[in-house]
């Protein structure tokens, strides 16, 4: 049963890689069908596909759901208010003609921008004026790319919805998760400067005769409100400084006082709409935004619902029994070969393949978890290792198709610009694993 | 070839509006290319037309330096126009090449017979000031850089008599398209020919619609 069970989830990879069925919907099919061949029963209180995957799974990540909402409104406030924008315009202002300078700077503020949200809406907080502002500056359009999507994923280990996420998705208390992606951090940051200093340093600056599609003009850039026209950013000028620190405030909030994660995204929100919006507003400007959070949200939401019926799915009894033989005897023991063999097999997890934890790797490491085959801990490491990879080189992530497009290049040129970092950083991200946990 | 053929829309329009654009000077038409800049959206329109002023006296200064085309490998490259962008020539400091691509200066040459401005900017004359454009980005990595920081005089911090001038983005292209105004013995600036690309780009192949990230629509 456990060979059909990694049958079905191949032809699931199979339609998401082919792009056949939207992957929220082949996640959704994926887990009725493990659950059936798992022996579970159609309906019933226990162990059943109605009751156990749709009924408990499709809520089991809630909290997640609620964080990405939060932070989703709160990049939405950053967005509304210029506070992003204005962000980079410093930058650039005090960078000036010298494009590595201007790269690290932009490079910072998408860490603050993926600490707070994901995914493609944090890609158009930080890349909507940062891209062109880059390229302006004399940054190759694949390294101005490159830089946002380092940055998104430098801020990952940071980002309050990826704890719960991972807190929830792999069954581990939130301060575990804190206490291995706090130690992830700087192995994430010190790969995205070598990036760019490396990179910088081998192409060279890049000038350009060229006529452009306008900032905010591109693909997607509604959803993060850089839509309005000039005239009404004009008449409104640049955030003031103290709301710029807006991103460090859940931040600190969670890090330094241990706030819980929601509560920490909401005093942001607020401390967002406190210091840019005037009282009178600030209903209006709240609702406002909140109504467009909910579009931003929406996509991660949907794919969040079919990912907590795959794991309650993975997690049923035949299934764990079924499956836990094959992975017991495929997977690494040792934590030599925990590293070797997972460093090789880093590109799984791209082109929404088995590793992807924001798909069937998430089935996988529920897999990991209830069969037992390695401390929970490790699970957590290996998954947000390698999330450091799809977040930025997976060429079907919307962050990375975004960033590419805008920055005029092929998402496939973002990846081999960067997978050989986020290669580095993922294997020093399974060592850090191995030392931790494994030892 | 008919350049009716490159664009797709009413043609006689969009000629109108170049034709407008060709009524400002190059003030004005710097200050709209500074506009354009994507870090300028909440700046005046004063403090843009004072820079786009400063930026063509730079650049007219530097056109007596500017090193000749023969200095450089200068590379021919088919294309340049792509979804979002037309691409007219391009400057790799590392390598010190300039590249011109063939397919953006036909698009802009049909523009020019286009609007009837090809007393303005003769077709062979518009890849030499491609050329000097990029050639004038070389020198802006030097000294010039400072010269025009200084004489920008854009001031984003200080205490008292010291103060810090912050660079102005899109500043440098005022002065490169200048230089080549200047050296390529055009008749009206490049940066209006920029601008009427910018208007004709929605209309042009480089206007199609990016294909949409798949997975947008569900994560990830």
């Amino acid at each position: 049963m456990g060979i059909a069970i990694l049958a079905v989830m191949a032809v699931g990879v199979a339609l998401m890689l082919t792009r056949k069925v939207p992957t929220a919907f082949a996640l959704t099919f994926l887990a009725i069908a493990i659950a059936l061949l798992s022996g579970a029963s159609l309906l019933g209180a226990e162990n059943s596909v109605a009751g156990t995957v749709m009924q408990e799974g499709a809520p089991l990540l809630a909290a997640t759901m609620i964080a990405i909402l939060l932070g989703s409104w709160l990049g939405t406030v950053m967005a509304d208010t210029g506070i992003a924008s204005t962000l980079v315009r410093k930058i650039v202002e005090f960078g000036g003609e010298r494009p590595t300078v201007v790269a690290l700077g932009v490079f910072c503020v998408a860490i603050l921008c993926g600490s707070i949200t994901g995914s493609a809406p944090a890609a158009m907080l930080a890349g909507v004026v940062g891209i062109p502002a880059m390229i302006a500056v004399g940054v190759p359009p694949v390294v101005a790319a490159g830089t946002i999507l380092m940055g998104i994923a430098a801020g990952l280990p940071l980002e309050l919805i990826g704890w719960q996420f991972l807190s929830d998705a792999i069954g581990i208390p939130v301060e575990t998760v804190r206490f291995f992606q706090i130690r992830l951090f700087p192995i994430a940051l010190v790969g995205g400067m070598a990036y760019i200093l490396v990179e910088m340093r081998r192409r060279g600056a890049r000038h350009a005769w060229a006529v452009r599609v306008p900032a905010g003009a591109g693909a997607g850039a509604g959803a993060t409100g850089e839509d309005e026209g000039p005239s009404r950013r004009a008449r409104r000028g640049d955030a003031p400084w103290y709301a710029l620190v807006t991103p460090l405030v859940p931040i600190v909030l969670a890090l330094g006082l241990h706030v819980p994660i929601i509560a920490s995204l909401a005093v942001g929100l607020l401390y967002a709409l406190v210091t840019t919006v005037p009282l009178r507003q600030m209903g209006e400007r709240a609702l406002r935004t909140l109504y467009r959070a909910f579009d931003v949200a929406a996509p991660p939401i949907v794919l969040f619902i079919a990912i907590g019926m795959l794991l309650s799915a993975v997690r049923l009894p035949g299934a764990v029994s079924a499956l836990n033989p094959i992975v017991s005897a495929l997977s690494p023991s040792g934590p030599l070969l925990f590293v070797l063999v997972f460093a090789v097999l880093v590109p799984l997890c791209l082109y929404r393949g088995p590793f992807n934890i924001y798909g069937l790797g998430a089935g996988v490491a529920g897999v990991l978890v209830s069969g037992g085959i390695y401390p929970t801990p490790a699970v957590l490491g290996l998954m947000a290792s390698y999330g450091q990879v799809l977040g930025v080189s997976d060429p079907t992530s919307t962050q990375t198709v975004w960033s590419a497009q805008y920055a005029g290049v092929r998402p496939e040129k973002a990846m081999v610009s960067t997978l050989p970092y986020t290669w580095a950083i993922a294997v020093g991200g399974l060592v850090l694993t191995a030392f931790l946990f494994l030892l | 070839m008919n350049p009716r053929s490159f664009f797709n829309c009413d043609t006689d329009a969009l000629a109108g509006r170049c034709r407008d654009l060709a009524a400002l000077d190059d003030v004005a038409l710097g200050a709209r290319l500074l506009r354009m800049t994507p870090t300028h959206d909440t700046r005046t329109e004063e403090a843009l037309t004072a820079w786009a002023r400063t930026a063509l006296e730079v650049g007219r200064e530097l056109a007596a330096e500017a090193p000749s085309p023969a200095a450089v490998a200068v590379e021919q490259a088919p294309g340049g126009v792509s979804p979002g962008e037309i691409l007219l020539a391009e400057y790799h400091h590392r390598s010190g090449a300039v590249v011109v691509h063939t397919g953006a200066l036909a698009l802009a040459d049909a523009l020019v017979e286009l609007v009837g401005w090809q007393a303005y900017f003769p077709p062979a004359r518009v890849r030499e000031a491609a050329v000097q454009h990029e050639l004038a980005h070389r020198l802006l990595h030097g000294p010039a850089a400072r010269t025009l920081r200084r004489r920008l005089d854009h001031r984003v911090a200080g205490v008292g008599r010291f103060h810090l001038r912050g660079h102005v983005a899109g500043a440098d292209e005022i002065v490169a398209h200048t230089v080549a105004h200047a050296r390529s013995g055009l008749g009206r600036s490049p940066v209006l020919l920029t601008l009427g690309l910018a208007e004709a780009l929605p209309f042009t192949s480089a206007g199609r619609a990016r294909t949409r990230p798949f997975p947008a629509s569900l994560g990830g």
